[in-house]
């Protein structure tokens, strides 16, 4: 008795839907297809315990405790050369390979280097998905006629993994069940038909299944080796020996049933560690270090087309409170370049309480980086290298001098002098102020004194270098009740007996003492 | 036939690019009008030397030392933009001595959008401010009131006017006057009841002159 597929027809759960891309050309490609055409493609770590230490060492082998005992889990090609083989015990390897580096099995970190994995394989598709501990699955349907067909895909794919250092199985198959085990049978497959998937299948050992070694084990005791043997079964006895779980798994593998995913959703701001083996208190390799995580974060950045405004660098110690280094910028940007030559401004005068053991990258809220156009050189003149914007400059000009100390200015409609005018912040994203129109025809001095001057006065006339000799005025200036800074002035304009042009006042608020005060309040340089 | 030979191998010296001749010597760039008619005939170039140092010595502040360049910048910050920088039109303050007032600065015809003040905290930090704006080839002119300005700093900051392309303008005391710098040019601005005097010092391919009451 042959297993009956299911009845109903196979029906792809709206969930499972790629999430409507952004790009014009993707979604022109996604809408059209039809609801069965989805392709799945597998990428198994089966070397990730070891991959997840990173590359360089090459006598290493990945040590687990398995119930109670160390056992080697996995070991370098080189190790394995040299004897040292998976279930032994450490000593033995040691014993056959004396340079042998062994590791503890870290689950957190294989988690983190798959994670990372995730984030770089999301620039082939937008719906990646991490299927298993070592299983990321990609929708790749969508993304055949961007990257020039399967096997360009594939080629793309499996030459970047390599390049990371990672030995990964791949597989392609319309559902991603069949593109898992397909993937985890160390096959090779690329299955486009549905129709295709129930032969490739037939043959793939049940060992890729990751079903329970006991389900395995009384399967291989009734002779039942391979997922062909499994479909010739009974659908109710075997739901019932060996669960619906595992008939359910098989239905959907075939594509008879549907099987959504959640698709993996990267994180949007960057956060990064680097942790060092013993404190270090060298400044220039802590810049190098800090160098380093600003590839990554601009890596991070890079692959979602968005830059960032804001940073924050924090250096750890063993036993101080953290010293952090927040750096910001006028607009936003990626480039490690960058942020560096600002991090090298701050960091110079930066106070470390103690020895650095961990330093920590954290990116900002990240908004969407616009490109901008390369200019031709038609006109026989390169533009210039080395020349930089003004908020270039600003920024560059802030982070040494400090923010407050950078700025531009702005005119405000208003009478009264020291209002009249208001710093503008160069920093604000995109600063739109509408520049006020002064009056045009009143007489008013280029410098303005920051708070009026009381000028000494000889017989009621006011004294500066000597007698002043009035030139014009007075221009009577009043009130301002809205905001109790009210003032009420004749300003005048004088000339001092050296020459200089000065606009001095009188203030006509007599309330607090007889005779009316005069003040310097500008210079006509 | 020998007289051949000898212009021949005179032309054949000629060529040989160690060879400086007094004739290839570009004349005095184009000035940039300061708009007294005044002074630029008196400045080679019919103004002020653009992508230099020029220092103006003053007796004290007020005395119109900052009319005298406005009409310049005015037309600096409303200019197209050149074909060699990114955004140009920027006028930078380098520790200015009072607050350059925005109401006076709109009426003289500068572009308020176009300022960038920089208050910089000590000596040093006022000529690495001004070294950078002007090498950045953002900012037409840089004015900065330097606390103390040596040969070697005049000469730095006339190589970053060079390299920005910009117009570096430092004001000085006038005890400064006997000082040696870089500047192309150096203008000494003092008055008195009688009116305004204005002295060329310095000026590169021009010579020394006395003005009066050119603002």
């Amino acid at each position: 008795m042959t297993m009956r597929p299911a009845r109903r027809p196979p029906v792809i759960a709206r969930d499972n839907a790629p999430p409507p891309d952004t790009s014009a050309q993707h979604s022109q490609y996604a809408l059209p297809l039809a609801k069965e055409e989805r392709l799945w493609f597998c990428v198994y770590l089966p070397n990730l315990p070891l991959e997840a230490c990173g590359p360089g060492d090459k006598d290493l082998a990945v040590i687990e405790e398995q119930q109670g005992v160390h056992r080697v889990l996995l070991a370098s090609d080189h190790a394995r050369a040299a004897g040292v083989l998976p279930g032994q015990s450490p000593n033995a390897a040691l014993a056959l390979l004396p340079t042998l580096t062994l590791e503890e099995r870290s689950v957190i970190r294989e988690q983190q280097v798959l994670e990372l994995l995730a984030t770089w394989l999301e620039q082939f598709s937008s719906f990646v998905c991490v299927a298993g501990p070592d299983v990321l699955l990609l929708e790749i349907a969508g993304s055949l006629r961007l990257f020039g067909g399967l096997k360009s895909l594939r080629r793309q794919v499996a030459r970047g993994l390599e390049a990371q250092g990672f030995g990964a199985s791949l597989a392609i198959a319309p559902t991603p069940l069949a593109a898992t085990w397909l993937a985890r049978g160390r096959r090779r497959a690329c299955i486009r038909e549905p129709a295709n998937v129930m032969a490739a299948l037939r043959n793939l050992p049940l060992s890729c299944l990751d079903w329970p070694p006991t389900v395995l084990e009384s399967l291989a005791g009734m002779g039942i080796t391979d997922v062909g043997d499994c479909l010739r079964l009974p659908r109710e006895g075997f739901a019932r020996r060996f669960g619906v779980k595992r008939l359910l798994q098989l239905d959907r593998a075939l594509g008879h049933l549907p099987d959504p995913r959640n698709s993996w959703r990267a994180p949007e701001r960057f956060c990064a560690d680097f942790e060092m083996t013993e404190e270090q208190s060298d400044r220039e390799l802590l810049l190098t270090i800090c160098h380093e995580l600003l590839h990554a974060h601009e890596q991070f950045l890079l692959s979602r087309q968005l830059g960032t405004q804001r940073l924050l660098f924090t250096f750890f110690h063993l036993k101080a409170k953290a010293t952090s280094l927040p750096l910001g910028g006028a607009r936003a940007d990626r480039a490690a370049g960058h942020w560096y030559e600002l991090l090298r401004l701050r960091f110079e005068k930066l106070v470390l309480p103690e020895p650095v053991i961990a330093i920590r990258l954290r990116g900002g809220t990240t908004q969407a980086l616009n490109g901008t156009s390369g200019r031709l050189a038609f006109d026989g003149r390169a533009p210039r290298e080395h020349y930089y914007s003004m908020s270039q400059l600003a920024e560059r000009l802030a982070a040494r001098i400090g923010n407050e100390s950078v700025h531009g200015v702005n005119a405000v409609a208003d009478h009264r002098p020291q209002y009249a005018w208001s710093t503008r912040d160069l920093f604000a994203a995109r600063a739109v102020d509408a520049l006020a129109r002064v009056r045009q025809g009143i007489e008013r001095p280029l410098w303005l004194l920051p708070e009026p001057e009381l000028l000494s006065t000889d017989n009621g006339y006011p004294l500066h270098q000597g007698k002043l000799r009035f030139v014009s005025g007075p221009e009577r200036l009043e009130t301002g009740w809205w905001d109790e800074h009210g003032i009420a002035r004749d300003y005048y304009t004088a000339i001092s007996p050296r020459g200089a042009g000065l606009w001095v006042f009188r203030n006509r608020d007599r309330h607090h003492g007889g005779e009316a005060a005069w003040y310097l309040h500008g210079i006509f340089g | 036939m020998p007289r051949n030979s000898d212009t021949s191998s005179l032309e054949k010296l000629l060529e040989n690019p160690r060879v400086w001749r007094a004739r290839s010597q570009p004349g005095p760039a184009e000035g940039l009008s300061s708009g007294y008619a005044q002074l630029d005939r008196m400045l080679p170039g019919g103004g002020w030397p653009r992508q230099a140092l020029t220092e103006i010595l003053v007796e004290q502040y007020g005395i119109g030392e900052l009319q005298l360049l406005m009409p310049a910048l005015a037309s600096l910050c409303t200019e197209e933009p050149g074909a060699e920088s990114v955004e140009p039109g920027w006028i930078a303050w380098v520790a200015p001595p009072f607050q350059p007032y925005p109401p006076a600065l709109q009426k003289c015809g500068i572009n308020l959008a176009r300022m960038l003040i920089v208050r910089p905290r000590n000596a040093s930090e006022v000529l690495w401010s001004a070294e950078q704006a002007l090498s950045s080839g953002t900012c037409a002119a840089v004015l900065l009131w330097p606390h103390v300005l040596d040969d070697q700093a005049s000469r730095r900051l006339q190589l970053a006017a060079e390299k920005g392309g910009s117009w570096a303008i430092a004001f000085r005391p006038l005890s400064a006057r006997h000082e040696p710098s870089a500047a192309a040019l150096r203008l000494e601005l003092s008055a008195s009841h009688r009116g305004k005097r204005l002295a060329i010092l310095k000026s590169r391919g021009g010579s020394p002159a006395v003005l009066h009451d050119v603002v």
